[in-house]
């Protein structure tokens, strides 16, 4: 499977790279864990019905996830949620996370309604990003919460669920977990059998 | 300095291995280490009871075990099984990190869990980077020569001996170092990635030194001990076994000397008889039921959150504000290092994330230089971040949506280096008790931190020469983020009780057989990474127990009598 990203957003960079092909190579531990990220995905729990469909929009939105496949983001945050698996720290301006995520989607569901007659969930691409575009550009409090610490807290969450499952390793050129075989071609320019060359070099602006 | 010829290296692994066996008990799952261990009944009174079975305590229960004394380690984690527990995989790791509630708070606040602090037997170690430099001289006494931080209560010399001890036990690999007091390592220089590259040929473009180390990761026949594959997840925990952790270098050497190491157990509070003014023990909480740990010395060593916490929490009529607290010190001069980190682009691929993050270091800048804007210095090191942590830190430049997603497809064109600057010990950087409880009902940490002038101009130096190496290495394109590092102090040693909360042999000036033997004793924190100095100290309180009367230590200090009446 390969997630639908764009060229002109760097798609196609790493044509045949495939971190799961090499699962033959990797330890059982670190198997069934990264197998289970491309299976089933966990139910949702913490969030309620309307809560789910807003912040699985959010979290689409602040990875650039747009059409199938898709990586299911909220069944992985609701999970974390769920089971307290926090970074293991807050700031003192905002409550704990679940606390912290169950108003950021309702205050991003009213600030869509306000801006656009319309809530978050439904709203265009567009619109969506128009307003999380505007917490992002926020100094000061948002809703009550310092802006700034809530957008902390929306990227890691969302960073941590995206970055961790194979398609997108396979979308910046990263082969996954490398127990027990390990590397034997170190140095600039050199790359393992399994690794594939950048078609696109010199794409960075 | 250290031989490095074959001879030399096999009458020094037979040195070591007659100190310290572990690598050659290992794997710690084996019947040999675990089912040996002892284990002893709460009513017993062992002779020391240690809390935390990180870098600190499990070199402390190494050397004293090893000396007959009877001990019990309590770790609030998990006995570690890493062929079993541990993943090569990022988000997979989060278990190693401690990631109870604690909240963080001040102008510059500190993020926890992952960036610095560990759990489980091992310590924060088991998921650190593996560099283990020693600190130079001039860090012991930077008050007298800068007129900033703090002098220690000892001198370099004094744990000259335990530092190449310890090289020897984790063992630390690395080119001769010309900084700090000139050494060598009793390993030779791994060989390095891309990054490791790119930092050593931009830093020769700039005329910069850079060498090869040091980590504390085995390079040549040590015990049991495999080769490093190069496959850099060292912050997810070596399950190579060769990158070192006191999983493995301590604790199988402890066990098989009659320790016992109790996982899954949480100190709540240590106990002072009011009549005595001595510790008695400490209450701590396993699967739910608390318990009571008699011994004859307690030693705490929870790292420089957790052991402040476990103090304040351990108040009583004696010590209303918290155990050790005459002098309102507990919790205080709390450091991280400004650690700002700074990638460049290569059209070429770098691809950082091959060999271990720990590769290359420069401690060209650590002394203080009259004729810079700042007191003392920063050192500079190779980092690796894997693909989530790369993510956070283009998202901390502001990007996210499409804007992220299509600048992390650049990922195997970066090269990052990470830098370490000393950031100087004030008073209000502190911990204190929350309102907010743990599970067990026990006050969480609060963690202020804010950065001072000097601090906030050492960053500024460090990110500039960071983006000098990297341009003259050929990156088109560089960025740097704002990060921190490490974590030491909050109870720190010093001359005298109004300075310090503990004395040079990491006593704590209160309570006679009640010592501290972490990260948290330290004073002042130079620009080296803390975790070999922290295991040499408590390698040095060993010697100094040991030498010593055990009877000697519970005789309490007439000032201590005096207090309790
Ligand atoms: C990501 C990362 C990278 C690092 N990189 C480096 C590096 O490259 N080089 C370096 O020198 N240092 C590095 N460090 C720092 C180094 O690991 C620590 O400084 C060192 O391990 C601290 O030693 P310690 O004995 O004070 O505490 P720790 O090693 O953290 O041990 C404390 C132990 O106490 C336990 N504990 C805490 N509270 C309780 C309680 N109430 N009851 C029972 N047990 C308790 C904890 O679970 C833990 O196991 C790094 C740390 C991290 C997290
Ligand atoms: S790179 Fe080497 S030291 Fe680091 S985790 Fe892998 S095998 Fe262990």
């Amino acid at each position: 499977m390969t997630l639908p990203l764009p060229e002109h957003d760097g798609g196609g960079r790493f044509p045949g790279q495939r971190s799961l092909e090499q699962r033959d190579h990797w330890d059982e531990a670190t198997s069934s864990l990264i197998l289970s990220r491309v299976g089933r995905p966990p139910d949702v729990c913490f969030f309620n019905a309307e809560e789910e469909g807003i912040a699985s929009a959010m979290l689409d939105q602040l990875v650039g996830q747009e059409g199938e496949p898709r990586v299911p983001l909220v069944n992985v945050v609701d999970a974390r949620l769920a089971a307290g698996e926090t970074d293991g720290w807050r700031y003192a301006d905002l409550p704990e996370d679940g606390e912290v995520w169950r108003r950021s989607v309702r205050y991003i569901d009213e600030d869509s309604r306000e801006r656009y007659g319309v809530g978050f969930a439904k709203a265009t691409p567009a619109q969506q990003e128009a307003v999380l575009e505007a917490v992002h550009g926020l100094e000061g409090q948002w809703h009550g919460m310092p802006a700034g610490h809530v957008w902390n807290l929306w990227l890691r969450y969302a960073c941590t669920a995206f970055y961790a499952h194979p398609w997108a390793w396979d979308e910046i050129g990263f082969p996954g977990p490398a127990y027990p075989r390990g590397y034997s071609n170190l140095g600039v320019g050199r790359r393992e059998h399994f690794e594939v060359r950048d078609a696109r070099p010199g794409e960075q602006a | 300095m250290r031989s490095q010829n074959p001879l030399g290296t096999v009458n020094a692994l037979r040195s070591v291995r007659a100190r310290n066996e572990s690598a050659w008990l290992l794997p710690v799952s084996s019947p040999d280490v675990a089912e040996r261990m002892r284990s002893y009944a709460d009513d017993d009174e062992v002779d020391l009871v240690i809390v935390g079975c990180g870098a600190g305590g499990s070199t402390l229960a190494q050397r004293l075990a090893r000396q007959g004394w009877s001990i019990v380690v309590l770790e609030a984690g998990p006995f570690w099984e890493p062929e079993r527990d541990w993943v090569s995989d990022e988000a997979g790791s989060h278990h190693l990190y401690w990631t109870e509630p604690r909240v963080i708070d001040g102008e510059d606040p500190v993020p926890l869990g992952s960036n610095n602090s560990g759990r489980g037997v091992g310590g924060s170690m088991v998921h650190f980077a593996g560099y283990a430099p020693r600190f130079h001289p001039s860090d012991f006494q930077t008050e007298t020569l800068d007129g900033v931080g703090a002098d220690w209560p000892l001198d370099y010399e004094d744990l000259r001996p335990y530092y190449e001890d310890m090289e020897e036990e984790l063992p630390v690999a690395g080119q001769d170092w010309p900084w700090g007091e000139p050494h060598s390592y009793p390993h030779s220089p791994h060989p390095v990635g891309g990054n490791g590259e790119v930092f050593l040929r931009g830093a020769e473009n700039c005329g910069i030194e850079a060498r090869v180390g040091p980590v504390a990761i085995s390079n040549g026949r040590f015990g049991h001990r495999r080769h490093c594959i190069y496959r850099g997840f060292c912050l997810q925990g070596c399950k190579v076994d060769a990158k070192a952790s006191p999983l493995i270098t301590h604790v199988p050497d402890a066990i098989a000397h009659g320790a016992e190491i109790r996982a899954n157990s949480t100190a709540i509070r240590v106990d002072v008889d009011a009549r005595t003014g001595l510790a008695r023990g400490v209450h701590f909480v396993q699967g739910g039921v608390e318990r009571f740990q008699r011994a004859r010395i307690v030693a705490v060593a929870a790292y420089s959150i957790e052991t402040p916490r476990l103090l304040l929490n351990s108040s009583s009529p004696r010590f209303p504000e918290g155990l050790c607290n005459d002098f309102d010190l507990v919790g205080r001069y709390l450091m991280v290092q400004g650690a700002p980190q700074t990638g460049g682009r290569f059209e070429d691929e770098v691809r950082m994330y091959k060999a271990p993050p720990p590769e290359v270091s420069s401690e060209q800048f650590y002394e203080t230089d009259p004729s810079k804007p700042y007191k003392r210095g920063f050192s500079i090191q190779t980092v690796s971040p894997l693909p989530i942590t790369w993510a956070e830190h283009v998202a901390a430049q502001g990007h996210w949506g499409r804007e992220l997603r299509r600048r992390m497809t650049d990922y195997v064109h970066w090269a990052c280096l990470g830098a370490l600057c000393e950031f100087l010990p004030l008073p209000g950087n502190r911990v204190t008790l929350d309102a907010e409880k743990d599970r067990r009902g026990m006050p969480v940490a609060h963690v202020t931190y804010s950065r001072g002038g000097n601090d906030k101009r050492l960053m500024k130096a460090a990110q500039e020469t960071m983006e000098q190496i990297l341009r003259a290495a050929g990156a088109a394109e560089v960025m740097t983020i704002e990060r921190y590092a490490h974590l030491v102090g909050g109870a720190r040693m010093a001359a005298d009780q109004e300075h310090g909360v503990v004395d040079a042999d990491c006593r704590t000036f209160a309570v006679p057989n009640l010592f501290l033997t972490d990260g948290s004793v330290l004073p002042t924190q130079g620009s080296a990474n803390p975790a070999l100095t922290i295991m040499a100290l408590a390698a040095r309180t060993a010697a100094r127990l040991a030498a010593g009367a055990r009877q000697g230590v519970r005789r309490p200090t007439e000032a201590s009598v005096q207090q309790s009446e």
